[in-house]
């Protein structure tokens, strides 16, 4: 799973054990990117 | 032939058409024209793979658009269920058109290369690739070839004679298109008031029977002629089709 | 198109249409109904929200030495020529 910290703005992998927190400057806010599969839709 | 129909052009355009047809039923005359708003295919975008998007609207947003962009549809080329693929790639600071839409077949292509998708900021692009299906209006209305399409009765003007002295001046309104004396004149030229014409006159307006007048626009997938004989031939193959079960 | 046979004597006949609507159903009345020896033609239709028969029913009553089925035959024969007719007139125009 890979997230951006919110404030440091680099790139975050979370493990099961850190929590939720920047490992590089400790913020705790982080945003999920989005997926890079291709993502298929129909139209409705 | 048991009918004889005459034709005659009031308007005549590429995308757009103004036509009369004499000696028509209301009954066919209504066919044909829902015959051409729901039946007469064309091709739309029925599945988009995004591969990446980070403009502001969600991928259903921007599939939906896709969607609605109208594609040029050769007639007979293709059966209903046939796939043409597209792919679209913009990046941002830019906006995405329809006219950014890569055909796999140059036969289905934007019918107009001016549609907006989207509109892109700095760092926001969009890649997506998608599939385009030939189908009917009555299944999804992006699949609707005429967009426009109505017919009203012809209708005939005459003068009895003069308005009294101190008659009321009122406007009197007709839209679409007259026979007067033998000639075919749409409304809009005497801006739709029959007193700018006939000052002072007294006026009967009488319809027409069986003489309608069609208005007939495309969304570009192909031109008006085609969509009024593809229209008639979509009647005719299934009157023929049921004929030959009957015949059975 | 698949038909099905409701009710058939010699001079009446009720037919289900399957996979048609208004378009052509009208159509189809309308060119029965000024075919020679067709006393009545009408059809009925149920919108999809109703349940049940959706299809078109097609019911045809001819005077009496007229098959029901020869009538219905002549019917489409009609359209197809109307059509023909049109396409004629509006290429010549």
């Amino acid at each position: 799973m890979s997230y951006k910290c919110s404030r440091c703005k680099r790139d975050v992998t979370l493990d099961e054990y850190g929590g939720v927190r920047c490992p590089y400057c400790g913020h705790r806010v982080l945003l999920k990117e989005r997926s890079r599969d291709v993502k298929e839709v129909g139209v409705e | 032939m048991t009918e004889d129909y005459e034709v005659e052009f009031v308007e005549r355009e590429e995308r757009e058409a103004r036509f009369v047809v004499r000696g028509i039923t209301p009954a066919f005359a209504n066919g044909i024209r829902r015959a051409m708003i729901a039946d007469v295919p064309t091709f739309s975008v029925d599945t988009v793979r995004v591969v990446e998007n980070s403009s502001v609207m969600f991928d259903e947003q921007i599939s939906l658009r896709l969607g609605l962009v109208p594609l040029t549809t050769p007639v007979d080329e293709f059966e209903i269920g046939d796939e043409v693929t597209l792919s679209i790639d913009v990046s941002g600071p830019n906006t995405a058109y329809s006219g950014d839409i890569v055909t796999s077949d140059d036969l289905v292509q934007p019918a107009d290369d001016n549609v907006p998708i989207i509109e892109l900021k700095d760092d926001q692009r969009l890649e997506a690739e998608a599939d385009a299906v030939l189908d009917r209006g009555r299944e999804h209305a992006k699949h609707q070839g005429g967009v426009a399409v109505g017919y009203r009765h012809l209708q005939r003007v005459e003068v009895v004679g003069d308005k009294e002295e101190f008659a009321k001046e009122e406007p009197e309104i007709l839209r679409g298109v007259i026979e007067d004396d033998g000639e075919l004149v749409a409304t809009e030229t005497f801006d739709n008031d029959l007193t700018n014409r006939y000052p002072g006159k007294e006026v009967e307006v009488h319809d027409i029977p069986n003489a309608f007048v069609f208005h007939v626009e495309t969304d570009g997938s192909f031109s008006v002629d085609e969509l009024v004989t593809a229209a008639i031939d979509s009647l005719h193959g299934r009157a023929t089709e049921l004929k030959e079960a009957v015949q059975l | 198109m698949e038909l099905r046979v409701i009710e058939k004597e010699d001079t009446m006949l009720a037919i289900e249409i399957a996979g048609e609507d208004h378009t052509f159903m009208n159509v189809l009345k309308g060119a029965l109904l000024e075919t020679d020896g067709v006393d009545a033609a009408t059809y009925d239709m149920n919108p999809e929200q109703s349940g049940g028969q959706t299809d078109p029913v097609l019911t045809i009553k001819t005077e009496e030495n007229v098959d029901a089925l020869d009538a219905l035959e002549a019917g489409t024969q009609r359209v197809i020529d109307k059509s023909e007719s049109l396409q004629a007139a509006y290429d010549a125009a």
